[in-house]
């Protein structure tokens, strides 16, 4: 394997690209400059941090410090998932639901597909492992994160429609079917749009990756279709799991709601 | 006789307030009891609280002889219908509005049916396609006592049902639960207007405070 290796002077000068949006931030007043320039720094202090893992990780190859770091990575996909939440019940009611539904979705995603599709040598094997369950729960955060957000401030908004249909003799699940319905398909849009474009706009990073490193096209191209549907199907079952947890958590078991 | 629904000593607290306390009210066939009161007197809690619509701290309420739990609440909305102030109208056209109630349990209302509904409410046939949210209020509340009719209720829950009303379209719905209550539909309705609740004739009852009591006037005459 060939590929043109980045010393870190070189990263500097990457960096620089950031200045740029900075600089643009100052000058069309966005307020921005601190976010983006943090943003920058997290980003690679967390990319380094990761980088080091993934070699001690990889030489390790052990498959608890393996599922150790899936843990930590579901964890944190399911605190980022309820913390910037405007509505509903608080990141302490909803971190265990969110770490159910993410929880599902990956699970639905990554089993079927490293049993039949790519069986990784050892199974626990961190170089496929990682990576590809980190995706899963990655696209699985933002799917629950964006169900909840819906639901969540549609039951506040929506409160007067949700009480008459419950007047009307809905059952929950009726009266949150409409606000479930735009939820789960504006959750569900994205991941859409990926399957619609990829290889006409965007080349998807893992892909490039792979290419870059040396990898066949034809084969990278092959994992790469593998994840994105294993991506279409963490959407949908951590939606729908996050759209059922929320609609527990809306009304009570006397289907009304809570305030 | 046993009566139709029968709310026992209903008392709702919210922060630490006893919005509603300790109101009974009991509603025979055919029965129609108003509830006078100010703003903030708990009348429409007590209203919501009989709807099952919001939980209670204690008391019972039993329809037919059975809670509401008993018979499932989904069940007991059907049978005990509540119509708030300033009703909802859902996205869709009127005749969609008035199909909600029977299509949730997947019953499908046919144009005469929903025809028939709008007749009985006093609103013409040529307001079934219209979009129910452009209505006036006064349509929008006739559209939903409609709405809250398809299901066949035992009772009728109104909450101040006049209130976005004029003296005109007030008299029209005013008659229109006097029928109803003639051909065997139990209306407990919260006013606070005098004339309204006098014109309805029925138990008078009035709140304070969250104290349900029988109107002195009434019981006096």
């Amino acid at each position: 394997m060939s590929y043109v290796e980045i010393p870190l002077w070189r990263l500097g000068i990457a960096a620089l690209l950031v200045g740029v949006a900075v600089l643009l931030s100052r000058a069309a007043r966005l307020e921005l400059e601190k976010d983006l320039g943090l943003g920058a720094i997290r980003a690679a202090v967390q990319l380094v941090a990761i980088g080091y893992a993934l070699r001690l990780l990889f030489a390790a190859e052990h498959p608890v410090a393996v599922f150790a770091v899936l843990f930590v990575m579901w964890l944190v996909a399911a605190w980022t998932s309820t913390r910037r939440l405007k509505h509903g019940p608080g990141t302490r009611v909803l971190l265990p639901h969110a770490f159910v539904a993410i929880g599902l979705g990956a699970f639905v995603a990554l089993v079927p597909v490293f049993l039949f599709v790519i069986p990784p040598r050892p199974w626990f094997e961190g170089r496929y492992v990682i990576p590809i369950g980190g995706m899963m729960l990655s696209s699985a955060m933002n799917v629950v994160a964006q169900v909840f957000e819906r639901l969540f401030a549609s039951a506040r908004t929506e409160a007067a429609t949700l009480e008459q249909y419950l007047a009307l003799g809905a059952t929950p699940e009726q009266a949150l079917a409409p606000y479930r319905r735009a939820a789960l398909r504006a959750a569900l849009i994205p991941t859409i749009n990926g399957l619609v474009t990829v290889g006409l706009v965007s080349l998807p990073g893992m892909m490039t990756g792979q290419i870059l490193s040396g990898t066949e096209p034809e084969q990278a191209v092959r994992y790469q279709v593998v994840v994105m549907y294993q991506l279409v199907v963490v959407a949908a079952v951590a939606g729908v799991a996050a759209a059922s947890f929320a609609r527990r958590l809306i009304f009570t078991g006397d289907a009304q709601l809570r305030t | 006789m046993e009566a139709l629904l029968v709310a026992r000593d209903i008392t709702v607290v919210r922060d630490d307030r006893r919005v509603v306390d300790a109101a009974t009210v009991t509603l025979d066939t055919a029965a129609i009891v108003t509830i006078q009161g100010g703003s903030g007197s708990g009348k429409s809690t007590l209203l919501r609280a009989i709807a099952t619509l919001i939980p209670t701290s204690s008391g019972q309420v039993l329809f037919e002889g059975r809670e509401p739990q008993v018979i499932g609440v989904i069940e007991y909305r059907r049978r005990v219908a509540y119509v708030p102030q300033l009703p909802q109208m859902f996205e869709g056209t009127v005749a969609e509005n008035v199909r909600t109630g029977p299509g949730f349990r997947g019953v499908a209302l046919s144009d005469t049916e929903v025809v028939a509904l709008l007749e009985h409410v006093g609103l013409g046939p040529e307001l079934a396609p219209r979009a129910a949210t452009e209505l006036s209020g006064g349509e929008r509340l006739r559209v939903a006592l409609a709405r809250a009719l398809a299901n066949e209720p035992r009772v009728l829950l109104l909450d101040e049902p006049t209130s976005a009303l004029d003296p005109v379209a007030s008299r029209v719905v005013l008659d229109l639960l006097r029928a109803l209550a003639r051909r065997g539909t139990a209306i407990l309705a919260v006013t606070h207007v005098e004339e309204h609740a006098t014109y309805l004739e029925g138990q008078r009852f009035r709140m304070t405070n969250g104290a349900l009591r029988a109107d002195a006037a009434e019981s006096a005459s």
